[in-house]
């Protein structure tokens, strides 16, 4: 109910917004749409467009001997390889031009001239939309336009400062490759181009944000994705009508399924292998410009609690690290919550000895459980948070005051029992486990709700919180695919990837929701088999071979 | 004529929802125990059950299947014309009513009398039928969705339940068998019989199902494992408790008490409380969603989900209002409730094969003429 009026209001303020900001955004301060014959009113539309900004940089150069044609080539310093400019640019314009006459050529004959020929570089395209021309310039792209006639070139000479391809910061492997998304769309696209070498590895680019002109990409592999996913999220991208886009965890919100969930339905990686490990089960990627935080959908629930180095290490220890992750997310969610409901309310399922030294502990303890949990957990979270946001140079201060204050002197002056320490410690670290964190940071939530119904109802209040919780997980979808896929509804052949993880060899097919199109992976019984002793004549007698 | 579900569910959840249905209020009330003199019997009244719940349940499951995509509400309208059909109708919605109102107030007097004595019993039902409705206004799907995984949580704690406390276990105390007649079994027989009796759930879920031809064939299988696991249970409680089984209130729940293993793996009783908890959210859950589709269908509502938050605050108000305590509560469930869902039950069912039958000879005669 709340919800629906919460949701109507922010529909009526959205809408209201929508019309006052249409106007910005559009071609700036220009009457006119298309490219003028004349170059100077052309550079007065630029020089007005773009105002006095300082990185503006318009060079004139002459094409052809005296007089000749009047070029102005324009771009942004900083956006562009400035060297590149001079070379593939200004320099084949003023150098190899110096025996033509170009008022005796027409001025297609120019266009054809400057385009075909003289300009150097591979990316190369017409325009004769002002509006184009501006957001190219703005873009980082290089202008060439010319005088006597309304089209000008652009080229894409792009090269600014950039952060190299480095380990992600979030999820680290200890096997596995080290490379990370950065924050240039080119270098992410490329980073999954060199994983999957065949055409039907597709890329699709959008650009969102009427000012901010983000380029946005939908990468997926052709045939193994399922097309309507694919034109959902084509919709969902091109429905966007904003003035900036800075960050795929805004263009989440967007796109997602379930707006008022805690939970997220759309995962976000730094992690390339990442990615193209979901392409090849059927889901796609939308990678942001400016971000290296890639986001997969359609996913399922237990897609957040895997980790890519599942799937490099051995299965065994693979499938036991998983069974691991899930009971960390169990101790992350309940933990505090069952610790608070056994002490208040079922102290006789503890076994006595513990009973008694809980209660020693808490003698002096002037607080209900309840209050003491919340007190702690949300002492760690302030905690967590300063960690994160201060400088670096304090972290040592910060972990002192941390241990000493929050740990060590609460118990001695009686505030709160070590038992309570040690849960909310435990907690922490298994909250740690997680490998994604939009995830984690939806359990640090909603174990605060979870404390108090503990603290109010018992084991009853965990089971009813648990269960809303479950309730809410089923009910939700991801791109049209249940959100606890192969736990609810139960999908017997995803179990092999999910729960544990099956060895390579025996995972014949994709996931069944995403993976339908093209089912199977692999041919079937590619279990390696050791040649028995008879047959096996390299290992056998190397010294009979060598003599034959 | 809008749709007002539109969810599909799988054969397996059918079947899962049924034997969760079946099995829930009796997870730790043992009616059909407390509800006999001679508890030696019990297993046996139990596959009684069984034989006479398989013909009924093949029965409600083909008539469904002779309407595809029509619930037991809407068909009834069909066979036996909008007025008559209507008044079934509410005589079925009231069913499923009485249904949710008994398990909501089971649950709260459970949690009451075992492990809470001092909060009172309206926090535990409010709770209850909010998780439900929650669950029910997310629509079939998601609940039959859940119920699968419940079913598989709720077996394996039961099983856990049945074989752990083979210390106590004297298979003796199962003897003599059928000392006292066949007179004995009749009172526990009703009471199953009243439980199976909500199996006219069969003729709501049956037009969600995405395969419906396998329908008969999962009813089936959920009575034989509904009444298995019934049947296991009246013989591990004798085996434990010997001849007195019928005087414990909760015998499942104090069964589970017993269980310790090594001196560390006990307090499975929790794991009890918690499977039942789920499981009776599942069938409240069910419940609500059946009644709110037949209110919506017997008033042509265009959409049923918010009928899903009132019915379940009408729940509680009622679930306290008929019952005094949980004597009063067994007694009503093992006797007229028992008997009066039988009865709607049978009616039910032969009235519309009755309307069945004379239309069909009906539409032979007129072939035949024309």
């Amino acid at each position: 109910m709340a919800l629906g009026i919460l949701s109507k209001a922010l529909k009526r303020l959205l809408s209201r917004q929508r019309k006052d900001s249409r106007a910005l955004g559009a071609c700036p301060s220009s009457p006119q749409t298309l490219l003028s014959r004349k170059l100077r009113e052309n550079e007065a539309f630029i020089r007005d467009a773009f105002g006095n900004s300082c990185d503006l940089i318009i060079r004139e150069v002459r094409f052809g001997i005296s007089p000749g044609i009047a070029v102005l080539v324009v771009h942004i310093d900083g956006m562009v390889d400035t060297a590149l400019v001079s070379e593939a640019i200004i320099k084949p314009i003023g150098v190899t031009s110096e025996l033509l006459e170009p008022e005796r050529l027409s001025s297609a004959q120019v266009q054809d001239m400057l385009k075909n020929r003289l300009i150097l570089l591979s990316d190369v395209k017409q325009v004769s939309d002002i509006a184009d021309l501006f957001h190219s310039i703005a873009g980082g792209k290089c202008g060439i336009i010319l005088d006597g006639s309304s089209v000008a070139f652009v080229c894409d000479v792009r090269g600014f400062e950039k952060r190299s391809v480095e380990e992600p910061m979030s999820e680290v492997v200890i096997r596995g490759p080290r490379e990370g998304f950065s924050e240039v769309l080119r270098i992410n696209t490329s980073l999954l181009r060199r994983r999957i070498k065949d055409p039907s590895f597709w890329i699709e680019e959008f650009t969102v944000g009427r000012v901010s002109r983000t380029q946005v990409a939908i990468a997926y592999i052709k045939g193994i994705a399922n097309d309507k996913v694919v034109q959902e999220a084509r919709d969902r991208i091109t429905r966007i009508d904003i003035d900036s886009i800075q960050e795929s965890g805004q263009l989440e919100e967007y796109l997602e399924d379930a707006p008022f969930s805690p939970f997220p339905t759309i995962l976000r990686t730094e992690r390339p292998d990442r990615v193209t490990g979901a392409l090849f089960e059927g889901r796609i990627a939308i990678l942001t410009d400016g971000t290296p935080f890639v986001l997969i959908a359609p996913v399922t629930f237990l897609l957040f609690l895997t980790s890519p180095e599942d799937y490099y290490e051995r299965f065994f220890i693979a499938s036991a690290v998983r069974l691991l992750r899930y009971a960390s997310f169990f101790i992350a969610l309940l933990l505090p919550a069952l610790y608070v409901a056994v002490t208040t309310f079922h102290q006789e399922m503890l076994p006595t000895p513990l009973v008694l030294a809980i209660a020693a502990q808490r003698e002096g303890v002037p607080f209900p459980a309840i209050f003491e949990a919340l007190l702690m957990e949300l002492s760690f979270e302030i905690l967590r948070e300063a960690a994160v946001r201060l400088p670096k140079i304090y972290g040592p201060a910060i972990s002192i005051v941390g241990v000493l204050i929050l740990g060590e002197a609460a118990v001695r002056a009686g505030l709160v029992s070590s038992a309570m320490i040690i849960v909310v410690a435990l907690t922490a670290i298994a909250s740690f486990v997680t490998p994604i964190f939009s995830l984690s940071i939806a359990v640090r939530l909603l174990r605060f709700p979870i404390i108090l119904l503990a603290g109010t109802l018992g084991l009853f209040g965990v089971v009813f919180g648990f269960s809303v919780v479950a309730i809410h997980l089923s009910s939700l979808r991801s791109f049209g695919v249940p959100f606890l896929e192969p736990i609810a509804p139960v999908v017997a052949s995803d179990l092999k990837d999910t729960l544990i993880r099956l060895p390579w060899w025996a995972m014949d097919t994709r996931p069944e929701f995403t993976g339908k199109s093209d089912l199977r992976r692999q041919s079937r019984g590619l279990m390696p088999r050791a040649p028995k002793p008879q047959e096996n004549k390299i290992s056998g007698s190397p010294g009979k071979r060598g003599s034959t | 004529m809008t749709v007002l579900e539109g969810g599909k569910i799988s054969g397996r959840q059918f079947m899962a929802v049924l034997i969760v249905l079946r099995i829930v209020p009796v997870t730790l009330v043992f009616s059909l125990i407390s509800n006999i003199n001679h508890v030696q019997d019990v297993w046996i009244a139990v596959i009684i059950g069984a034989v006479i719940t398989i013909p009924f349940a093949v029965l409600v499951t083909k008539l469904s299947l002779r309407f595809p995509g029509k619930t037991i509400i809407e068909y009834s309208q069909i066979l036996l014309g909008p007025v008559v059909g209507r008044l079934l109708g509410l005589v079925i919605l009231w069913c499923f009513l009485c249904t949710s109102i008994d398990i909501t107030r089971v649950l709260g007097e459970g949690y009451v009398i075992a492990i809470m004595p001092e909060t009172p019993i309206l926090a535990f039902m409010v709770m209850l039928a909010f998780m439900s409705s929650y669950a029910a206004r997310s629509g079939l799907e998601v609940t039959c969705r859940l119920g699968e995984d419940v079913f598989y949580i709720l077996v394996f704690v039961l099983l856990l339940t049945y074989v752990l406390p083979y210390n106590a276990m004297r298979f003796e105390n199962l003897r003599p068998v059928l000392a006292w007649g066949v007179s004995n079994l009749v009172p526990p027989v009703i009471s199953d019989l009243g439980f199976y009796s909500q199996f006219l759930m069969i003729g709501m879920l049956v037009p969600y199902l995405n395969r419906p031809e396998d329908a008969t064939k999962y009813a089936i299988y959920a009575v034989l494992i509904g009444s298995g696991l019934m049947a296991l249970a009246a013989v591990v409680l004798v085996a434990v408790f010997g001849p007195t089984a019928n005087s414990w209130t909760l015998p499942l729940y104090s069964l589970s008490r017993m269980i310790s293993l090594g001196e560390f793996f006990e307090r499975i009783e929790v794991a009890v409380m918690a499977a039942w908890t789920l499981s009776t959210g599942i069938k409240l859950a069910l419940f609500l969603w059946a009644a709110s589709i037949a209110i919506a269908q017997l008033f042509n509502l265009r959409a049923f989900e918010h009928l899903v938050y009132p019915l379940g605050a009408v729940i509680v108000a009622s679930g306290l209002f008929f019952f005094n305590s949980m004597v009063d509560l067994e007694d009503f469930l093992a006797k007229a409730g028992a008997v009066s869902s039988i009865l709607v039950a049978g009616v039910t069912l032969t009235l519309l094969y009755a309307a069945l039958g004379i239309r069909t000879l009906i539409r032979r005669r007129k072939g035949g003429s024309g």
